[in-house]
């Protein structure tokens, strides 16, 4: 190995080293920001935590622009976002307050084997009802989350919240990889493209949540991928793993399955379009038809969805053109629902990436145009379509459609995996541009003895390479990334779950030996699931949604009496109730009337305070 | 290198399977991790048994279904489909009946053994 060669490949053992270090300091950084009582991540995200993952990072695309091993890389890639997705699990006490509670909640049932014969299906049902609460992807994610759980024998509340942030990490990068690598054939591009799918804020948010809606999205990135690959092979496998990827993204979530389903209809129409022996005019027009099918397959499938959940209110309307002020129309259908509480800088973070894809994807269209015989021609095209049908159909739904079961920005997310490898091979096309114009401009043999005998201008323009190469870029790139973070990571939230809302839901389950009920705020019904599951007969918590929960509740909090908690007793064929009132929720002065005038009711007894007094546990049984 | 060498060297080991005998520690983890839950409840037991049968099926899987590709991809694959068998198995559990410790230690025995099989199809093809 020639010298210069030797003196770079211990560089950049160095700065693995460093990179590694980083990554575990900011591991540590992460936990010492552990709370048990915040809104935000920002609010107790540790001083250095931003700083050295910004280091770290940037030190991270240094590497990804060396010849190291493609292995490593994505290992460092792998390790890097497990790190990112990790924040919500391992800042709060019971991760972020949503969706993933109330799965944690249904998922402690089965664990806990608290619902035997399946999730608890009411007699009198539909069929297609009943087949779609089997097929839903909450079984599925239930069913990987108790598994392990029993695997490492710890509890089901660790590995739920942690199940999604390192699946995501660890096989999205490999994805991004996959799906690059397939149509540009350039390590480095593939490389780069698993790290800047960090850079998308929607991805990275449903990278952090543990729901079945992430690990659909990780299920389609793989198929994605076989997709590709389907395009220019008649390999029997490829043909099997691209349909089996398909149906876990269906089993994981309709939405990821429908999507799955759209692109696989594009994918044969494409396929057939390469191999088609009839008129030229004859096969676009089918794949026209191709692509509008595909693209009207979202909206429809929402509308049919109420055979299978009869909830469902999804409808065609042209209410919001008439509704709504054109402007407001227009930036709906241009940004989508950053016009609402429009942050400059967090709308710039969500929308530069999917702009600088279309603009290569353009440039991509333009370069096939003067070269008909390129080899992947077929995929960049196939790849475009599958991008234009993700903004068709975001639009659709926003605008055009009332009653949807989820929010349209989840489609942004398809979007972005489509875009993030043309972000990287944007990048690649920059960096080597400006390395082939710096190199042009700088004399042929750089070495230290050279250096001393070139003229002021040459060393500059040397150290100008070397700076612009293996500092600015990286920086600019590094930062790009932990920028976007903020955008990824709510800026604004209720109060998550508290520290002593889970030892309050902890202590009842633990000191009561009969069936009980709990009548309580929406919040700390998500920290009881997340302890004993939704509806749990013998520790029953009413779900997020009961209406008969919610208005118990309010009586109780206008009149606390052992009234309304006989009457849920009664309603829940339980022996003990419980009321809790926390006073971050209710608020100070609603908090303190509510625990007066219960305490002055001789009939409920004070099972417990927490939290300095923000907490109160009242408690009363039959007989 | 060196690593790289010794990693491709148990990946042979495991995948030549000789005479059973890591489809039998697969086994065997499974019996370790229905133990633990039922006796001793240890996370570091658990995390070593789990890690074990992850290894051993994950280059199993991965040998069957991704043999063309490079080591690392052969065993991320080969762990990603791991985990969709054992979810897919895992949901029918669930759907069918529940998942308590029994019907869990089943689930594992039964991915297990479709692995090993996968694993030998391959192998036996190859042979021929």
């Amino acid at each position: 190995m020639p010298l210069s060669e030797q003196r770079f490949a211990w560089f950049r053992h160095i700065s693995e080293i460093l990179y590694l270090f980083l990554i575990a300091l900011s591991f540590y950084l992460l936990f010492l920001s552990r709370t048990g009582e915040a809104r935000t991540v920002w609010e107790v995200l540790h001083p250095a935590f931003i700083p050295t993952l910004f280091v770290a990072t940037s030190l991270l695309s240094m590497i990804l622009l060396t010849s190291e091993k493609v292995s490593y890389k994505l290992l460092f890639i792998i390790v890097h976002s497990v790190l990112i997705h990790s924040f919500f699990s391992v800042i709060f006490p019971a991760g972020d307050l949503s969706g993933q509670q109330m799965d944690l909640g249904r998922a402690r049932l089965i664990y806990d084997n608290a619902v035997l014969h399946g999730l608890p299906l009411p007699s009198g049902e539909p069929l297609s009802s009943q087949i779609f609460k089997r097929f839903n992807g909450t079984n599925f994610h239930a069913a990987l989350s108790v598994i392990f759980a029993r695997m490492f024998s710890i509890d089901l509340l660790w590995v739920h919240l942690f199940l999604v942030p390192v699946l995501w990490g660890g096989f999205t990068p490999i994805a991004a990889y996959l799906t690059t690598y397939t149509f540009t054939q350039n390590e480095k591009v593939a490389v780069l493209s698993s790290l800047f799918i960090s850079a998308f804020p929607y991805a990275t948010y449903f990278g952090a949540i543990s729901v079945p809606n992430s690990l659909g999205f990780i299920f389609f990135f793989y198929s994605l991928y076989f997709m590709l690959e389907n395009l220019h092979s008649d390999d029997f496998k490829t043909k099997v793993l691209m349909l089996v990827f398909s149906f876990f993204s269906l089993l994981s979530h309709y939405l990821t399955g429908v999507i799955a389903l759209s692109l696989l209809a594009l994918t044969i129409a494409f396929k057939s379009y390469r191999s088609e022996k009839t008129s030229f005019t004859t096969a676009k027009f089918s794949l026209m038809i191709s692509f509008i099918v595909s693209v009207s397959l979202l909206p429809l499938s929402l509308i049919y969805l109420r055979l299978f959940r009869p909830t469902t209110q999804t409808a065609f309307t042209l209410d919001k053109f008439y509704e709504l002020p054109a402007e407001e129309v227009i930036g709906l259908s241009l940004i989508g629902e950053l016009i609402y509480g429009f942050d400059l800088k967090i709308a710039l973070l969500v929308i530069i990436g999917p702009a600088i894809a279309l603009l290569c994807m353009i440039y991509q269209l333009y370069s096939l145009k003067r070269n008909p015989t390129a080899k992947f021609r077929t995929h960049i095209y196939f790849l475009c379509a599958a991008f234009l049908m993700m903004l068709l159909d975001y639009r659709i739904l926003k605008l055009f459609m009332s009653g949807l079961p989820l929010n349209e920005e989840r489609l942004w997310v398809f979007r972005d995996f489509i875009a993030v490898p043309f972000v990287a091979l944007a990048i690649y096309e920059v960096v080597s541009s400006l390395k082939a114009f710096l190199k042009a401009k700088s004399p042929p043999t750089i070495s230290t003895a050279s250096l001393k005998m070139l003229s002021k201008a040459n060393i500059l323009r040397v150290l100008s390479l070397v700076l612009t190469l293996n500092v600015l870029i990286p920086v600019l790139l590094g930062g790009w990334i932990t920028l976007s973070l903020s955008a990824a990571y709510p800026q604004v939230a209720p109060l998550q779950t508290t520290w002593y809302e889970l030892e309050a839901v902890k202590c009842i389950e633990e000191n009561t030996n009969e069936k009980y009920v709990v009548i309580a705020d929406t919040w700390t019904i998500y920290a009881g699931e997340v302890i004993v599951g939704v509806s749990n007969p013998r520790a029953y918590y009413f779900g997020e949604f009961n209406k008969t929960g919610y208005d118990l509740f309010v009586n109780m909090k206008q009149n606390p009496s052992p009234q309304w908690m006989l009457l849920a007793m009664n309603y829940t064929d339980t022996t003990i109730a419980y009321f809790i009132v926390t006073e971050p929720r209710l608020g100070t002065e609603e908090f303190n009337n509510v625990v007066s005038r219960a305490l002055q009711n001789k009939q409920l007894t004070v099972e417990g305070v927490f939290g300095a007094r923000k907490l109160y546990v009242f408690s009363y049984s039959k007989g | 290198m060196k690593n790289l060498s010794e990693l491709s060297s148990i990946e042979k080991l495991i995948i030549r399977d000789n005479k059973f005998l890591f489809t039998a520690l697969s086994f065997a983890t499974v019996f370790l991790c229905f133990l633990n839950l039922s006796l001793s409840n240890l996370p570091l037991l658990g995390t070593i048994a789990t890690l074990a049968y992850f290894l051993i099926n994950g280059i199993f899987l991965g040998h069957a279904f991704f043999e063309k590709e490079d080591a690392f991809f052969r065993f991320m694959f080969g762990v990603l489909l791991l985990i969709m068998l054992l979810g897919f198995v895992g949901w029918l559990a669930v759907i069918i009946y529940n998942l308590d410790v029994f019907r869990f230690t089943l689930v594992l025995l039964i991915v297990a053994t479709l692995s090993s099989l996968s694993n030998r199809r391959v192998k036996s093809k190859n042979a021929t």
